[in-house]
């Protein structure tokens, strides 16, 4: 009751500050009144009365004060009082608030930056209805590899049999990747074909999801099922913005997916992107419409054998997720054996459906997430030091105001509140020119990262757990900046410092502040560690043994499916394609292949038997592979290092014949020769394929795992809809894109190309170096803020000192000592930073070390060259910023320095 | 009666003196002055000072209620009258005043021979 009443009148005093005031002072004014009325009674004047009157109840003003107090709000003046002549004494010296802001904007902005990244990447939940409910399934081969993948019967009898586990279950593939090709869908409307990333769902996805349409309506249940009469697709809203301006018209039309004809019935949310972050799936279709990629061909989708659908439910309420997995423990057994998975999983388990999404493999993120943030908070700390250093230089100037103030009764609480409103103030204002500077910053990242086919949305926004971060680092910010000049004000001893002249210069607090400064160089040489090691890393990547040679070609992806091709069509097609081809002026040789090395869509992988070699109980055999023309290896440079390489008369009528990688034969005929040995695909047992060459390895998947075992089948005799027409051009393969692109256009004219590029902008690409691209730049961009946030620290320090310290030099110069002398007086404050700096440095860049590990590839963590190499860069500028300013000492005439005050 | 110098009021007591004043009736700040001084029978005359800081205090916590109202010639003056907390309160305060005034008063009386 006295709280509620308490919190009460807070409020009010608060709100209605002015009516309250009012108040006391209406009231007051009667009381005095009637006091003087009754002095005057017993016989006073009137001025006489009101005068003793006021003079007993003392001043209003004083009694407003004591009423607030009463009230609690005395706290809540005070503080706004402080920030009042906080902000008086930042506008009286512009100079040092506009470091100080652009400083702690600097280090906020860094900080806040990415982590709105790491907020998009693995914090924010998917838009959907109770998105926390929602759980995928799969059969984990261990707990980093989680095998999600699902036929449709068994997803039928999942469904069937969780009821009481799941409220709902829902299915859905990711376009391109189901049958034997790896390609996004066309999409056909009014005559232009353009390639888009398809998932195909059950009926009651959206349901499910609980989300609704921004136009039109969403695919319904009933539609769901195998080919229905009229086929129906939902566009995401991006794509009906990017692709058709956003025109409503759009609904209810005609549409062709791969030749098949849908209706567009709506759109998608806003900001729905799937069930992912980042890709965006850009059109839905209903599960039963996956025959558009099997070539029409139904029976494939319901193959027991074929696992492209992820299985996503909702807990049903009251469920928990032990709870459920317990539940599923009896389903596991029981699907497993009506569906064998040989090689994997037994138990069936469900698990949250969180971003980043499903990764099969151990999961980068949170370590990627735990570096980045580690380096920005290590720039933020230095800019923190930065200004720590800049307050003292202020505060030195201040500490006659403090010593005043301490006289005339301040307490020492009441000083260091004042100090730290300062501090908070510039922490707020540099939060707010950090969140501008993060929104620059995150602008030119999202440009940094190459642009590839999938429809990335590399949108990083700064919603409220943003904000609430960049509130959260600013007042620690401000903290650290304000506790140093905090602690110097409040010792000070007030005699001493109201009779010296301000003489006193070096001693405690110029020791603080080389301490500090001598912290800035320890983060920075860290920082530029990292940044070398991670541009080592990039540059051993960029010039690794590719296998093949990567200048000079063109790959031209192609997908006539898009347009509704069949095998039939598409064969003419690509040997016309081919003819054409080569006989272009300066195209050495020109090859279709079904997969290219470092690209974003994978190679195939195989199910495989090999003669010869027991596979353990329990483990199915796999090889990547890609299907090629002869003219292949000639194009790429991939060296044959046994055997031949493919004929034209390797077609499709002749004996299945095949070319192993070193990795391949190395793992399944080891020591002997495999020329002239058999292995089949389980997938067409009844063609075995006989080895006819070992060529060299190649980085198909990635620069920097071991090579999985790969083999090369001729396209005559695994023919794929989609393939990439690769050149190999005499002169830059830039110039050769119009002709070929118009060469295409001539052979058929709605062919849709997917994408025209040149072997290296392949292997600069996301799959290939832009990785280490992407961590190089980023790095470097932390270690470039961080060293020049230190060089500024020591020449400030050092330029500071020399001021100070002008008089005493003249002194000592008057007194005999000569110019160097000096100079080495002063240099050895520099030298003392640097020493104690760089092992605070090294020891950082030691514990960062482990972090950072995973992420270099062919380099270590401690790798000599960098450590050593950046040492003495950092060495060399230090001392440089050093050295500027007591070259300037050096220079003082000892007639006018003895004169400084 | 003479008046005495005017005793020295600790805190707490002001407050169980111009809660026991508006007990007895809503009055306004001046009002509650002259009560207590009528009802000690001028014994006692609180320093003007620290009474509305009091009144403040005793409304913060919810023991009087203040209203504006209109004093006897006519003008805006704020009332202050005991609240049903504020009463359970100057009841207990009560208690606590006599049982201290008992202890203090048996201490104080006893003769050097009883000790």
């Amino acid at each position: 009751m006295s709280l509620g009443s308490r919190m009460g009148t807070w409020w009010r005093a608060v709100r209605h500050e002015g009516a309250v005031g009012a108040q006391v002072d209406e009231e007051l004014r009667f009381h005095i009144e009637s006091y003087a009325e009754d002095l005057m009674r017993s016989g006073l004047s009137r001025e006489e009365a009101m005068r003793r009157a006021r003079a007993e109840l003392g001043s209003l003003a004083a009694a407003r004060e004591n009423a607030r107090q009463a009230w609690g709000t005395r706290c809540l003046d005070e503080m706004r009082g402080d920030l009042r002549f906080a902000a008086r004494m930042l506008v009286r010296g512009p100079g040092f608030a506009i470091v100080a802001i652009l400083t702690l904007a600097l280090g906020i902005g860094a900080n806040t930056a990415i982590f709105s990244m790491v907020d998009t990447l693995m914090l924010r939940p998917i838009p959907v209805h109770d998105p926390h409910d929602l759980v995928f399934l799969s059969f984990p081969r261990d707990p980093t590899h989680f095998d999600p993948g699902f036929s449709v019967p068994e997803f039928r009898q999942i469904r069937d049999a969780t009821h009481g586990i799941f409220s709902d279950v829902t299915a859905a593939a990711l376009g391109g990747l189901s049958g034997a090709e790896a390609r996004a869908d066309g999409l056909t409307i009014d005559g232009t074909t353009m390639p888009t990333q398809t998932l195909f769902v059950s009926g009651n996805f959206f349901q499910m999801l609980g989300i609704r349409p921004y136009l039109g309506r969403f695919i319904l249940p009933p539609e769901g099922g195998a080919s229905s009469a009229h086929p129906v697709v939902v566009l995401s809203y991006r794509y009906w913005k990017s692709r058709f301006h956003g025109e409503p018209g759009i609904l209810n039309k005609q549409a062709w997916v791969n030749g098949h004809a849908v209706t567009i019935v709506g759109i998608g949310p806003k900001d729905f992107l799937g069930l992912t972050p980042i890709v965006e799936m850009q059109a839905y279709l209903p599960l039963g419409m996956m025959n558009v990629e099997t070539g029409g061909d139904t029976k494939s989708i319901s193959d027991p054998a074929q696992r492209g659908l992820l299985v996503v439910g909702r807990l049903a309420p009251g469920m928990t997720l032990t709870r459920a997995n317990a539940a599923l423990a009896a389903l596991g057994p029981q699907l497993v054996k009506e569906y064998p998975r040989p090689g994997e999983g037994k138990a069936l388990q469900a698990r949250a459906l969180r971003p980043p999404g499903l990764i099969d493999g151990p999961n980068p993120f949170p370590a990627l997430a735990g570096l980045f943030l580690t380096l920005s908070g290590l720039v933020l700390g230095l800019a923190c030091l930065n200004v720590a250093n800049l307050s003292l230089v202020r505060a030195a100037a201040r500490q006659r105001e403090m010593a005043v103030r301490a006289a005339l009764g301040g307490s020492r609480a009441r000083l260091v509140r004042q100090v730290l409103s300062e501090s908070l103030l510039l922490g707020l204002l540099g939060a707010a020119a950090g969140v501008g500077a993060a929104v620059v910053a995150l602008h030119a990242i999202s440009s940094l990262m190459t642009v590839t086919e999938l429809p990335l949305v590399l949108d990083f926004p700064l919603n409220l757990r943003v904000l609430i971060y960049a509130l959260g680092i600013a007042l620690a910010a401000a903290t650290i900046v304000g506790i140093v000049p905090t602690l110097r004000a409040s010792g000070g001893r007030i005699g001493d410092v109201l009779h010296e002249g301000g003489r006193t210069s070096i001693g405690g607090r110029q020791r603080t502040r080389m301490a500090l400064v001598a912290v800035e160089v320890g983060g920075a040489l860290a920082l530029l560690i990292v940044a070398g090691l991670f541009t080592r890393s990039l540059m051993r990547a960029q010039h690794a043994d590719l296998g093949f040679d990567q200048r000079n070609v063109l790959n031209v992806k192609l997908d006539p499916g898009e347009i509704g091709y069949t095998e039939a069509q598409a064969k003419p097609f690509y040997n016309r394609l081919l003819q054409r081809a080569r006989a272009l002026p300066g195209v050495e040789y020109a090859s279709l292949a079904q997969s290219v090395p470092l690209d974003v869509d994978g190679y195939q992988s195989a199910a495989i038997a090999v003669q010869g070699y027991s596979a353990r109980r329990d483990e199915q055999l796999h090889a990547d592979y890609n299907a090629v023309t002869p003219d292949y290896f000639r194009v790429m440079k991939l060296a044959i290092l046994q055997g031949r390489g493919i004929l034209d008369a390797d077609d499709a009528s002749a004996q299945r014949v095949a070319l192993v990688d070193q990795a391949m034969a190395e793992k399944f005929w080891r020591g002997e020769n495999p020329i002239g040995r058999t292995f089949t695909r389980t997938s067409d047992p009844g063609h075995p394929i006989e080895v006819i060459g070992v060529v060299r390895n190649s980085r198909n998947e990635d620069t920097y795992s071991p090579f999985t075992p790969t083999f090369y089948v001729p396209l005559a005799q695994a023919f794929a809809l989609a393939e990439t027409l690769q050149l190999r051009t005499a002169g830059p393969p830039e110039a050769m894109a119009p002709e070929v692109r118009s060469m295409v256009r001539g052979i058929a004219s709605a062919a849709p190309i997917l994408n025209v590029q040149t072997m290296r902008e392949e292997v600069n690409g996301p799959d290939g170096l832009g990785v280490f691209d992407w961590g190089a730049d980023l790095t470097a961009a932390l270690g470039l803020l961080g060293f020049a946030l230190a060089v500024i620290g020591i020449y400030g320090v050092m330029a500071y000192s020399v001021a100070q310290r002008t008089q005493e030099i003249g002194l000592r110069m008057a007194l005999g000592a000569n110019r160097n002398d000096v100079l080495w007086m002063m240099s050895r404050q520099g030298l003392t930073i640097i020493g104690i700096g760089l092992p605070i440095g090294l020891g950082i860049a030691v514990g960062v070390g482990r972090l950072v590990a995973n992420f270099l590839v062919g380099v270590g963590p401690m790798d000599p060259a960098t450590y050593v190499t950046v040492t003495l860069l950092l060495t060399g500028v230090a001392l440089a910023a050093g050295y500027w300013p007591a070259r300037r000492a050096m220079r003082i005439d000892p007639m006018i320095a003895l004169r400084h005050e | 009666m003479a008046r005495e110098t005017a005793v020295d009021l600790l805190q707490g007591t002001l407050d169980m003196l111009v809660m026991k004043a508006v007990s007895l009736g809503p009055l306004h700040g001046y009002g509650v002055l002259l009560r207590i001084q009528q009802i000690s029978q001028g014994r006692l005359e609180v320093q003007q000072g620290s009474l509305y800081p009091a009144l403040y205090r005793l409304e913060h916590e919810g023991w009087i209620a203040g209203e504006w109202g209109q004093s006897e010639n006519k003008r805006r003056a704020r009332f202050y009258r005991l609240t049903a907390a504020g009463r359970r309160r100057l009841e207990a305060e009560t208690k606590k005043w006599a049982e201290f005034a008992d202890v203090v008063g048996a201490i104080l009386k006893t003769a050097p021979e009883e000790a």
